[in-house]
């Protein structure tokens, strides 16, 4: 470990050069455990599914015949692939905005240290715990018209009709976006609340000085100061949604018709029940670039109008 | 929850703090790098091995519950049987996670000896040319196939060459409820479309509010039922003779037959008396054992389950699987098969083929067929003591008997080959669906199945050639 | 600042409702996992069970070996868990305490990793890690975990705010980095990495896709991926596919339950400084 001794620096100052070359093979032993997972799992990856996407694999995935663009073409002419992707931007609203506004609701609550608060907040942050085949498999039950318990008491309490959730088009992608939402609620509730605790309670003082309401306080004080934490919940939720697999996977398997078919799910579907790596690459790559897009769109967009303090 | 509010925290409190959950975080953390170390090098349950001069074989299937247990009794018969080959039955999923499973270890070694493949996957398992035809095995050894049911046969025979041994065979048949039945007056069960549709309105039952309590019937999504629903009318899935004359180019489901099979399941649906629980056949048995719906279509090998799971509360009754009036076709026999890989020794290969032998015994096959509501594949089974006890006790599987004796050997009632059939399926599934809920006329979600079909024919033959 | 003890009756109200609404599927399992394999196939179905039918337990542990899944599940976690706190360390504190040219740039492609859904490299992660024979191994089930964006950047930010001065009296005593590391940082980053630990635990213990595309055999199978077993059977049992729910949920709940604090300051500390 001579070489990354912090003495050897209080020695005689090397050359500026040396002096680079040094510090660069010092900090390397750091470096490159992650440096080279991240190059052959992240990087490497990136290169290698647009390659794919210029090609027609065989079923063991070599590519056998280049064919350019014409996978892309091939999928956007597609009728089925285009309403993957509506598919999966419909979906995307239906669980990030009510994900949050939901989070939001349960961070408020919890927020003060009233008595028994910590039971409340062990059961409102379970679901971070729970896995997606676990959730899956419950809602596999609970939406299923011949056995539901859920489908019971919306009867007894709304006077809702037997749902057949799971087969019908919109009440199928309903469903997938209730066990999301209620997957991720954990996660985002944690964080709002969390910033909840952060906003100085000056702010309150002075606001409640001035007269103001709850409804006001919460507009003018409280939603702005928690907006950096709001604004990473839609980040990451979004990412998250765009990534849901689990759910569909074990609860409609895309169907019925299509109807929850998120672009995720047709990805492995093509890859690794059709043998079709070539194509699947290619939608892999769009759903990256709109991944991409999107994300940047946000931090464009919404950025601006987060406050940070 | 109020340290949350203190700003200002020492770094040494933190330190000191950590608490359980640190240690519990560390314990994990430990215990995961001594894992970590030795943890890699676990090998799989695939792949061979003699130990002690005794044949190690792995048998992959996907034959679940009673059905599941019933084949773990075959083999334990076979092992108990010789001292030289011990077979190992692995659990891989359904058929067609077991089937993905088995493509995606092609040639990299860890797959099974033997491999219980479902009948749509004959011919991508013909061209993968990773496996040894059982008719080399069959000629080899003289074994003689003339008990075989010719019916089963004519499924996995190709250009005359029985590539694998049928072990599970079934059709579909129609269930019903027999007290449903009685109660609303029905005495035979429906045959044809029409009376199908006239039963399954007697059968539905609403309650006050107007909410259907009871379906009449209840039929998955799944696409076997549109083949076998297409073969009653004598017409083809593929062309060139549904592919057993020549590779298969084109599908050619969205005929005359396909388009009155749909216009019917529609009518059913529309007239609110088919529940629809998707694709997956499973929630439509547990509809049916609950009571919520009358009748039900399923394959013959499940009968045993129900029967099982209805007693106590109803009796279960089997018919022939519904037709349009006049359609003199006949069902296709699916189910799965055998297959020998070639990715392993010779004397493996000859211990499978011992055990492949052993399982199609009548001894065996009776036992078999009793225990699931399989057919047996070797007529001899019928003179089984055992069997012809089965059958007196429960008549109503007589008539899926006759059903299969019944079938005259056609293109049509043999099956269509093609190499994407899983894929072809899952299409139709689809296609039934957007009918069922109105996205499309029943003519137009025909065409555009066939052509996406008929694009993925196209694709793999490209990649087979 | 209080509340009005209308305020407060409706704020536990609310939290009450809210409580079980986030409960349901939880109590769902549990009470369907207690049911008799007759009763629970009843519509309208059965509140609460009766008698308490403990058999489920028993019939889904015979019928998939869930204790082999449990015992993967750990194994395969813990080794990401195990792998994760080195490479994050390491990079976090070269990030933090070494001068070496591109470290700005190389810290943003490190967090650039964050923008690639695993979803977009599974086709040739799948290809490397079945080129390798890495296909049910834990090394194929656990290797493409071993480093993420997201410990790097939590520890990273949180040795930004040790005094840099530490770093400086460990200069004079002629510490080695190494040894700093080890006996100066390590032990004030634990708080820290205990949340790493927790929060990579979850969501590897949770991970299904991967372990899905990775695995098949029995023997190799996550609980998340061997839970299937139980639903695949041909005629449903929902009592032993609910017992297998709470089996496979059992082990994350209670580190929930235990590591709640920890998890909550760890990610809410990352959330906001991001």
């Amino acid at each position: 470990m001579g070489a990354t001794e912090i003495t050897a620096r209080t020695g005689p100052i090397p050359n500026n050069r040396r002096r680079t070359i040094f510090e660069f093979l010092q900090s390397m032993p750091f470096i490159l455990p992650a440096l080279i997972l991240f190059a052959v799992f992240f990087f490497y990856p990136i290169v290698k599914v647009v390659y794919l996407s210029l090609f027609l694999t065989n079923s063991q995935g070599v590519a056998k015949h280049f064919v350019g663009l014409a996978q892309y073409v091939e999928l956007f002419q597609s009728p089925d692939f285009v309403q993957s992707l509506l598919v999966t931007l419909e979906f995307v609203l239906m669980t990030v905005i009510p994900g949050i506004i939901l989070a939001l609701v349960l961070a408020l609550l919890l927020e003060r240290s009233i008595r028994g608060i910590g039971i409340f907040q062990t059961i409102i942050f379970s679901p971070i715990s729970m896995s997606v085949a676990a959730v899956s498999t419950i809602g596999l039950m609970a939406f299923n018209p011949s056995v539901s318990l859920l489908n019971f008491i919306l009867q007894r309490l709304f006077g809702l009709p037997n749902i057949n959730w799971l087969n019908h088009t919109f009440s199928s992608l309903v469903a997938i976006a209730l066990v999301t939402v209620w997957m991720n609620i954990g996660f985002s509730t944690i964080v709002l609340l969390g910033a909840l605790h952060n906003v100085p309670t000056e702010l309150y003082d002075s606001g409640r000085v001035d007269g103001t309401n709850y409804l006001q306080r919460l507009r003018y004080i409280t939603i702005p100061s928690i907006s950096p934490s709001l604004f990473f919940i839609a980040v990451v939720s979004m990412i998250g949604s765009f990534q849901t697999f689990g759910q569909v996977n074990i609860l409609t398997q895309g169907g019925p018709a299509g109807a929850t078919n998120v672009v995720v799910y047709s990805i492995y579907r093509n890859a690794f029940f059709n043998f079709q790596y070539g194509l699947a690459s290619a939608q892999a790559v769009i759903l990256f670039l709109i991944v991409l897009v999107l994300t940047l769109l946000q931090f464009l967009v919404l950025e601006r109008r987060v406050s940070y303090s | 929850m109020g340290e949350h509010q203190k700003k200002t925290t020492s770094r040494s409190r933190k330190v000191v703090g950590i608490g359980v959950v640190s240690t519990l975080g560390l314990t994990a953390l430990l215990a995961g790098c001594g894992g970590g170390s030795n943890g890699t090098a676990t090998n799989g349950s695939g792949g061979s091995g003699s130990n002690n001069g005794v044949v190690q074989l792995t048998l992959w299937h996907a034959m679940g519950g009673a059905t599941g247990q019933a084949l773990d009794q075959i083999i334990n018969d076979f092992n108990a049987s010789q001292n030289k080959i011990k077979v190992t039955p692995v659990y891989e999923g359904q058929y067609d996670d077991e089937f993905n499973k088995w493509k995606a270890t092609q040639g990299k070694g860890g797959g099974p000896n033997i491999m219980q493949v479902y009948d749509i996957g004959t011919k991508f398992m013909i061209d993968s040319g990773e496996i040894v035809p059982m008719q080399n095995f069959i000629d080899q050894s003289h074994y003689d196939t003339s008990q075989l049911e010719p019916n089963i046969l004519g499924y996995y025979s190709v250009n005359g060459k029985l590539y694998s041994m049928p072990f599970n065979s079934s059709m579909p048949v129609l269930y019903y409820n027999k007290e449903d039945f009685q109660k609303a007056g029905i005495t035979t069960p429906p045959k044809t479309y029409d009376e199908v549709l006239a039963d399954a309105k007697k059968l539905t039952i609403k309650d006050s509010s107007g909410k259907v309590t009871q379906y009449g019937i209840g039929i998955a999504t799944y696409g076997w039922f549109f083949e076998q629903m297409i073969a009653t009318q004598g017409a083809d899935y593929v062309n060139n003779n549904n592919g057993r004359t020549g590779t298969a180019t084109q599908a050619i489901f969205n005929g005359p037959a396909g388009l009155t099979t749909l216009n019917w399941w529609k009518s059913l649906y529309d007239a609110g008396v088919d529940l629809n629980l998707g694709s997956t056949t499973s929630l439509t048995q547990n509809a049916f054992l609950a009571g919520k719906v009358a009748m039900f279509i399923d394959s013959s090998g499940i009968y045993a389950n129900m029967v099982n799971g209805a007693k106590g509360k109803f009796d279960v009754g089997v018919s022939e699987l519904p037709r349009p009036a006049g359609a003199t076709g006949g069902t296709i026999i699916g189910g799965g098969s055998f297959w020998i890989p070639k990715d392993q020794s010779t004397a493996d290969q000859q211990a499978a083929w011992q055990f492949i032998q052993f399982a199609s015994s009548p001894a065996e096959q009776a036992k078999w067929a009793e225990a699931t509501g399989y057919f047996p594949i070797t007529k001899a089974a019928y003179n089984e003591p055992s069997y012809q006890a089965y059958l007196k006790k429960y008549p109503e599987f007589q008539n899926a008997i006759d059903e299969l004796h019944g079938v005259k050997l056609t293109y049509a009632t043999q099956g269509g080959l093609i190499g994407v059939f899983s894929q072809a399926r899952q299409t139709v599934q689809d296609m039934i669906q957007s009918v069922l809920l109105n996205k499309q006329t029943p003519q137009q979600a025909l065409d555009s199945a066939a052509s996406q079909v008929t694009q993925d024919i196209k694709n793999y033959n490209l990649t087979v050639q | 600042m209080r509340e009005s003890r209308l305020g407060l009756f409706f704020r536990y109200v609310f939290l009450v409702v809210a409580s079980l609404v986030v409960l349901f599927p939880i109590l769902y399992s549990l009470l369907i996992s207690l049911e008799t394999s007759n009763n629970v196939a009843t519509y309208p179905p059965q509140l609460w069970p009766h008698p308490f039918h403990f058999g489920s337990y028993v019939e889904a542990i015979q019928t998939a070996p869930l204790g082999r899944f449990l015992l993967n599940s750990f194994v395969m976690s813990a080794i990401i868990v195990c792998g994760q706190v080195v490479t994050s360390l390491l990079a976090a504190y070269a990030f933090v305490y070494l001068r070496f040219r591109g470290r700005n740039v190389l810290f943003y492609v490190f967090l650039a990793t964050m923008m690639i859904p695993g979803e977009v490299t599974m086709i040739p992660n799948y290809m490397t890690v079945s080129s390798l024979g890495w296909l049910n191994t834990f090394a194929g089930l656990s290797v493409p975990f071993l480093a993420n964006a997201f410990g790097i950047f939590l520890l990273r930010q949180y040795l930004m705010q040790l005094p840099y001065e530490l770093f400086e009296a460990a200069r004079i005593d002629g510490a080695s980095q190494w040894r700093f590391l080890w006996s100066i940082v390590l032990p004030l980053a634990r708080p820290i990495i205990s949340t790493l630990v927790v929060y990579v635990f979850l969501q590897s213990w949770n991970q299904y896709l991967w372990p899905l595309l990775t695995t098949n055999q029995t023997n190799m199978q996550t609980a998340q991926i061997g839970l299937s077993m139980l639903q695949n059977q041909d005629s449903l049992a929902w009592n032993l596919t609910m017992a297998g729910v709470v089996i496979i949920s059992i082990p994350t709940l209670l580190l929930l339950f235990f590591a709640q604090k920890q998890l909550v300051k760890g990610l809410t500390a990352g959330a906001i400084k991001g």
